[in-house]
């Protein structure tokens, strides 16, 4: 509400991981790949072995023109960034870290100039000097991300720091030492996989092949023992999106898995076994594994934030928690600085507050588009639906506005998709049941799944039975929107519940029970997982 | 008061001291600059070089295109680099002018990463084949400095969109997808040729100090290339009064005054004039001398210093601009003494440790040297 919203057709967060994974993938290399190109040169030259010292020199020039281009150019990417989608977010990471930052630079700096001399004097420094300006680069880049990790594990744990504002309680927090030890065991497995792409086609090679094979294995090793520790770090809140709560975090974790073990399969088979397999086809299936892994462990590490980008400070959408009362109050015609219109009436407004609000995160159609996720609502139950954002999974952070905001967002979401025109019969009408329930239930409660079931409240009851409840559901619990959908759709819908909450449960189906207790935390932040689901 | 739509200051106060702030910014944009200047102005000698060394008759051009083509990436790289931590600093003090205006022109704005690795990879590849001097390594050396002069532009824009709140909502109204430019302002373009202008006499003042090393081992190449650098540097700095004076008349009439009445900026402004007056008096007398030596050295330490006062000198204009709008000196603070600390000792360490670095090619170097003449 304080700077401009950049408008874009795809939401905000998208091209930052868009940015930052690439990022990421060419930025751990620079770490692994600094630490394999000097041990490995060092141990060409004791071994006196001329074909891995030219192996070295030619992955150097490789290595240089990779990292010191696209991986610290795409890093001041993230900076650019960061800074358009979430200013207020960056602003606050500035004002905390901006020395951790300034240290880093340092780092950074000495790591430029390093990689330059290390890739340039090949032929003009002896070799003791070479391995010095070697070790030297490896040791910036490490503390390189030494200090990232800080600042970026800080945004999910920022533990005392909350209670303190210390920079060192922010610095070294709960996360810091795992996420660390995770860095550098992917670092040195993106070393291996990015060793093979100057792998030398005849004398060598077999002796490459397997030094980079040893790398990615014990990258492979380090890696599900930090993550262990690190999943025992976090949050509990995050830990419930992990043990796949969410689709899409299964598919990421299922993803993430799945490209390291093919990558370490690949090692053992192509690198160890038969290096003379290891060919452009093959390496270019590894470099793809080593970007899927990173891309699945970025799209993780945002995704369990949610709905923070700072843990407790800032949400997902660049909103301060400390301003969400006196937007709700004020409304956000008049406290935004930057609006296309202040016209609360018109539908103009409510696309801008769309933008504004939701635009980080979803866009209205395409990826993560909200006229899949809206389709059915009218603009009463959109309204009304938006008071109670922040129960959906507890990934959504709480709707900022009045009412007269959240009445003109409503009409918005409502405009995304044309009304429905259903002609229920007897034989569609638990497919269309079906699909109410999707519209108007599915986004906080299943009926025999393991999100909020509501088998408990409905088994044995009749479609009547279930019903005759809808027009009082937001007087039953306060977290619930009223029940508004036409007569029609609400008998398909309580013949849809009533049926399923009476089917014969499968083996795996979670115990139909609801769950108890107050969904609100007492931190002020949206309801956690934790306390709802079984 | 002011009713425009400044965002908010972030409500942490800041980690340290504002004058250590603005040391720092100080100091790291005027580096960044000399490198920046490297990088354009070096991009346009070498081009120009190379096209002209491509006939027998220039042989001298030739090789200095070539000797610039192996420098041209690390300048790049330099300029990236120390370009990192003015943009850290310059956030500190003035993130929320700063964020505004980028997000403004957010689409232009996030072009600048891909048009740098474009540049930069264009520079790797002629670094690579200019050797040869034929082939398309002029054409990829032109498509660089073109896009660098194109990034400068993006640059020129959005520092005069951060000092100029009184447009951004008009702005944003008009194009909340970023698709905007800060064309309505009038110093925008004697501001961007300033810039471009200064980067060539600014590099050509550097190459006159190269020159000078060229001479210890090729005399009449070295003396070559400090007489047409200083011949560049003349000229350019005599273009850079016209467009410094554009710029002064193209600016609100109100800070224009209020910048001339204060001595401060007045004593700053007084001094750049005199040093770059200074400064191409060294550089011309030396190249024209017997042993241009001491002068062209001196005109290359007094260039370095006008820098740093033009970069003063801008840092006070932004602080006119933004007058109404901004006091620093109100900002709360809380500094982080401990990392303050540990900042400064990395700081001079890393420097030692590059200077090391580099202290060991030159050792190698020299010994190579001394290995080649006979005894």
């Amino acid at each position: 509400m304080n700077y401009p919203h950049w408008q874009l057709a795809i939401p905000g967060g998208m091209l930052i991981a868009l940015v930052a994974v690439l990022h990421v993938f060419v930025s751990h290399f620079a770490v692994g790949g600094g630490f394999f190109l000097v041990v490995t040169e060092s141990f060409a030259r004791r071994k006196k072995d001329a074909a891995l010292l030219d192996y070295c020199r030619r992955h150097s020039t490789f290595f240089a023109l990779l990292t010191l281009v696209f991986g610290a150019i795409s890093g001041v990417g993230i900076w650019f960034t960061i800074g358009l989608v979430s200013p207020e977010a960056t602003s606050s990471l500035i004002h905390t870290f901006v020395w951790a930052w300034a240290i880093e630079w340092v780092f950074f700096f000495v790591e430029i100039a390093a990689a330059i001399i290390y890739a340039k004097t090949w032929d003009s420094l002896p070799a003791r000097d070479h391995l010095i300006v070697g070790w030297i680069y490896f040791v910036a880049a490490w503390m390189s991300l030494f200090v990232i990790n800080g600042i970026l594990t800080f945004m999910l744990t920022p533990g005392r720091w909350i209670e303190t504002q210390s920079f060192w309680d922010g610095m070294f927090n709960p996360t810091f030492l795992p996420s660390l030890v995770a860095r550098t065991a992917v670092s040195f497995i993106l070393a291996g996989i990015f060793g093979y792409i100057t792998l030398p086609r005849h004398e060598g090679r077999e002796r490459v092949a397997r030094w980079a094979a040893l790398w990615m294995m014990v990258g492979g090793m380090v890696l599900p023992l930090s993550l262990w520790w690190y999943f025992e770090r976090i949050p509990k809140f995050s830990q419930l999106y992990l043990n796949g709560v969410l689709t899409g975090v299964r598919h990421a974790v299922r993803g993430g898995v799945s490209f390291t073990l093919l990558a370490m399969a690949i090692a053992l088979v192509c690198g160890v076994w038969k290096p003379r397999w290891m060919r452009p086809p093959v390496v270019a299936l590894l470099v793809v594994c080593g970007l899927g892994m990173i891309g699945a462990g970025e799209y993780l590490r945002e995704f369990v934030r949610k709905p923070w980008v700072i843990d407790q400070v800032i949400y997902a959408n660049d909103l301060r928690a400390a301003q969400v009362e006196s937007l709700q109050a004020k409304g956000v015609s008049h406290t935004a600085n930057f609006l296309l219109t202040t016209d609360t009436a018109s539908a103009a407004y409510g696309e801008n507050l769309f933008h504004l609000q939701c635009g980080s995160c979803h866009a209205a159609h395409g990826y993560r588009g909200m006229n899949r996720r809206v389709d059915g609502w009218d603009a009463e139950f959109a309204a009304d639906i938006l008071q109670h954002i922040h129960m959906l999974r507890g990934t959504m952070p709480p709707y900022a506005g009045n009412e007269d905001d959240r009445k003109a967002l409503g009409r918005y979401l409502a405009s995304l998709n044309p009304p429905w025109k259903l002609n229920i019969t007897d034989a569609n009408r638990l497919e269309v049941g079906e699909k109410v329930f999707a519209a108007r239930c599915g986004h906080c409660h299943t009926v025999n799944g393991n999100f909020r079931p509501l088998r408990g409240t409905f088994e044995k009851q009749s479609a009547s039975q279930v019903q005759e409840i809808f027009p009082v559901l937001g007087s039953i619990n306060s977290d619930m929107p009223n029940f508004n959908a036409p007569d029609d759709q609400a008998q398909a819908l309580a013949f849809y519940i009533s049926h399923e909450a009476n089917a014969p449960l499968s083996q795996k189906a979670a115990p139909a029970e609801m769950p108890t207790g107050t969904t609100r935390s007492q931190l002020a932040r949206p309801a956690l997982p934790r306390q709802e689901v079984r | 008061m002011q009713t425009l739509p400044i965002p908010h200051v972030d409500p942490l106060p800041l980690p340290g001291p504002v004058w250590l702030f603005t040391a720092l910014l100080l100091v790291v944009f005027t580096l960044h600059v000399a490198a920046m200047n490297s990088a354009l102005g070096g991009g346009i000698w070498a081009l120009w070089n190379y096209l002209r060394g491509r006939h027998s008759e220039h042989p001298f051009s030739r090789r200095l295109a070539r000797e610039l083509a192996a420098m041209l990436p690390s300048f790049l790289a330099f300029t990236v680099t120390l370009g990192v931590a003015a943009l850290l600093f310059v956030q500190v003090l003035f993130g929320n002018f700063l964020y505004t205006s980028s997000i403004l022109i957010g689409a232009l704005w996030l072009s600048v990463i891909p048009l740098v690795m474009v540049a930069y990879y264009g520079f790797y590849y002629f670094s690579y084949t200019a050797e040869k001097g034929k082939g398309i390594a002029g054409c990829v050396l032109a498509i660089s400095v073109c896009v660098l002069l194109g990034i400068a532009f993006i640059f020129v824009n959005n520092m005069t969109l951060m000092q100029s709140p009184e447009r951004w909502l008009q702005m944003y109204r008009a194009h909340p997808n970023g698709w905007n430019l800060n064309l309505g302002d009038h110093s925008l373009v004697p501001r961007y040729l300033h810039i471009v202008n200064g980067a060539i006499a600014l590099f050509s003042a550097i190459l006159a100090h190269l020159g000078m090393r060229r001479m210890k081992v090729d005399a009449e190449y070295g003396r070559w290339i400090v007489q047409r650098s200083a011949m560049v540097f003349a000229a350019c700095s005599g273009l850079q009064f016209l467009f410094g004076m554009w710029l002064l008349l193209a600016i609100p009439r109100q800070i224009a005054m209020s910048l001339l009445r204060d001595p401060l900026t007045g004593a700053v402004f007084g001094l750049a004039l005199m040093s770059v007056v200074c400064a191409v008096l060294l550089v011309l007398l030396g190249s024209l001398a017997e042993k241009p030596g001491p002068l062209v050295h001196a005109g290359f330490g007094v260039s370095l210093l006008t820098l740093f006062l033009m970069v003063c000198l801008r840092y006070l204009l932004r602080l006119a601009y933004l007058k109404p709008y901004v006091s620093l000196g109100a900002l709360a603070v809380r500094p982080q003494l401990g990392v303050i600390v540990i900042f400064l000792f990395l700081f001079v360490g890393g420097l030692a440790t590059v200077g090391y670095m580099l202290w060991l090619v030159a050792r190698s170097r020299n010994a190579r040297v001394r290995a080649e003449v006979p005894n």
